[in-house]
């Protein structure tokens, strides 16, 4: 039998799989991204304790190998009372660790925006959340959106991880395929395939959104 | 009266009068500004030269704030803040931003917002003013400024010297009663510089108080009414321009003067 067919045959079953890990993703960027950012504004708070809690949730997120991080909360919330599905387990675990790698983006391009800018903001009266809104923040998105999205194709096929806790993903479903049939290689080709191909669409979309977000600065 | 951002209070109560006396600065050990005196009435426009590092630019950047001054007060335009002490409370730092406007020497136009945007943003949310009053507002200031067709334009396609013509309109479309300017043509090559300080002029002639931190020596005789010389922290005279200009009674204002002169 050619490979092709062979791959047409296994696509019905893995396609749950591809929707669960484009789930699995969405949710923890849709989460993590966010988080970051607040843990970023808060290391720069001028409350301490606001410091020391984005500090703590940033090095633990960073510091920690996500493996680890999905193994750690799948078996000690049950013992903490809180039973949740292993794939709200994994979404809060990748959330955790891509809020803690996002917070590092949107700190340096919090950091990169320069002094001046802030500046004209207070004396234009723009002072405050108005003013970090309006003025700050649209100019350190830009400059935070390529590593944000290097991190959510990270994201992405880090994903393929919450196969340890039998999180129905794309990588799981092709691992019952291969114990199956012996294919591995076959099965494992296919796999890196539609990792490969939804990565490459994703990054397409991002150098459009990069060139949208970067098009007031041509000169031309 | 309490005057704050947001609020649509008539600046009716407010005149251009500044009135800044024993204004003080230092970072830790090290005093940068001591003792800085400076009155002017409503339209007057002060100049204020001096060598590098004489502290003119923290004196101008205490006025609003962006500084805080060690010890001092500050009146301008109604508002007055003593320094020193707990800081001011947001109320009376929003109430003597809202009557200074300022003008950076890297222009600090938003770069990711039109120039109409730029202009308009500030009166939307400062002012409360409707998108209609705020273009109406800026068309109006775009056309002083000589540049009313560029409203739809991103600043990184405007040269230096419309930039900072742009930035100009920005700081006086919340109709400051004193405007504040650091070295407005530093950035810019010479014959540039001339088109801002034809803005300049203009806004002088038309009654602004203002208060201009410059090395146009030029500007500073012809436009202002006097010129403060500062040297290391502190003012080393005040005069009527022509007269710090021809006649300097400070030996360091003189040797200041044959030096920028001479160049
Ligand atoms: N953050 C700071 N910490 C310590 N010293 C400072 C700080 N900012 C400024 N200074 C010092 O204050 C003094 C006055 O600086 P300032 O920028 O006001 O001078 P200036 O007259 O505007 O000079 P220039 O013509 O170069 O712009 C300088 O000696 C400078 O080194
Ligand atoms: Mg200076």
């Amino acid at each position: 039998m050619d490979m092709l067919t062979q791959w047409v045959g296994w696509l019905p079953n893995l396609a749950p799989g591809v929707l669960v890990s484009l789930q699995l993703t969405g949710f923890s960027l849709l989460f993590g991204f966010p988080l970051g950012l607040l843990f970023a504004v808060m290391a720069e708070a001028k409350f301490l304790p606001l410091q020391w809690i984005s500090f703590l949730f940033v090095e633990v997120g960073r510091g920690l190998p996500a493996l680890v991080l999905l193994y750690l909360l799948y078996f000690s919330l049950p013992d903490a009372g809180i039973t949740l599905t292993s794939l709200t387990t994994a979404i809060i675990a990748l959330s955790w660790n891509a809020g803690a790698y996002a917070s590092e983006y949107f700190r340096a391009g919090l950091a990169a925006v320069p002094l001046g800018q802030k500046e004209a903001a207070i004396t234009s009266g723009l002072r405050g959340w108005t003013g970090f809104r309006i003025v700050i923040l649209p100019q350190a998105l830009r400059i935070s959106t390529p590593p944000l999205a290097g991190l959510a194709v990270l994201m992405f096929q880090g994903s393929s991880l919450a196969f340890v806790i039998a999180v129905p993903e794309l990588m799981s479903k092709a691992f019952q395929i291969a114990s199956i049939t012996f294919e591995y290689i076959s099965v494992y080709t296919l796999t890196a395939v539609i990792y490969g191909s939804i990565t490459l669409v994703f990054l397409g979309f991002v150098r459009v959104l990069e060139r949208r977000l970067g098009r007031h600065l041509e000169r031309r | 009266m309490v005057f704050s951002f947001g609020t649509r209070t008539p600046p009716t109560a407010l005149t251009g009068e500044v009135v800044v006396s024993g204004l003080g600065k230092s970072y830790g050990a090290s005093r940068v500004l001591s003792d800085v005196n400076l009155t002017m009435n409503e339209g007057e426009v002060v100049s204020i030269i001096g060598p590098s590092g004489a502290g003119k630019s923290t004196f101008l950047r205490c006025l609003n704030y962006l500084e805080t001054p060690t010890e001092g007060t500050i009146e301008i335009g109604g508002a007055r803040v003593v320094a020193g002490g707990k800081r001011p409370d947001k109320a009376s730092l929003d109430h003597l931003r809202r009557v200074t406007g300022m003008v950076f020497q890297s222009f600090n136009l938003f770069p990711h917002l039109t120039v109409m945007e730029n202009i308009t943003l500030p009166q939307r949310k400062v002012l409360g003013a409707s998108k209609e009053e705020a273009q109406e507002v800026a068309n109006k200031l775009l056309k002083r400024v000589g540049l009313p067709d560029k409203a739809e334009q991103y600043p990184a396609r405007l040269s230096g010297g419309q930039q900072q013509r742009i930035a100009i309109a920005r700081a006086l479309a919340l109709s400051p009663k004193v405007m504040l300017f650091d070295e407005p043509t530093s950035a810019l090559d010479p014959e540039i510089g001339l088109e801002v300080l034809a803005v300049m002029r203009d806004l002088a002639d038309e009654g602004m108080t203002m208060i201009v931190v410059t090395h146009e020596m030029h500007f500073a005789r012809d436009v202002s009414d006097r010129i403060m010389v500062m040297g290391n922290g502190g003012v080393l005279e005040i005069g009527p321009s022509e007269q710090v200009m021809s006649q300097p009674q400070n030996e360091r204002t003189r040797q200041f003067l044959k030096a920028v002169l001479d160049r």
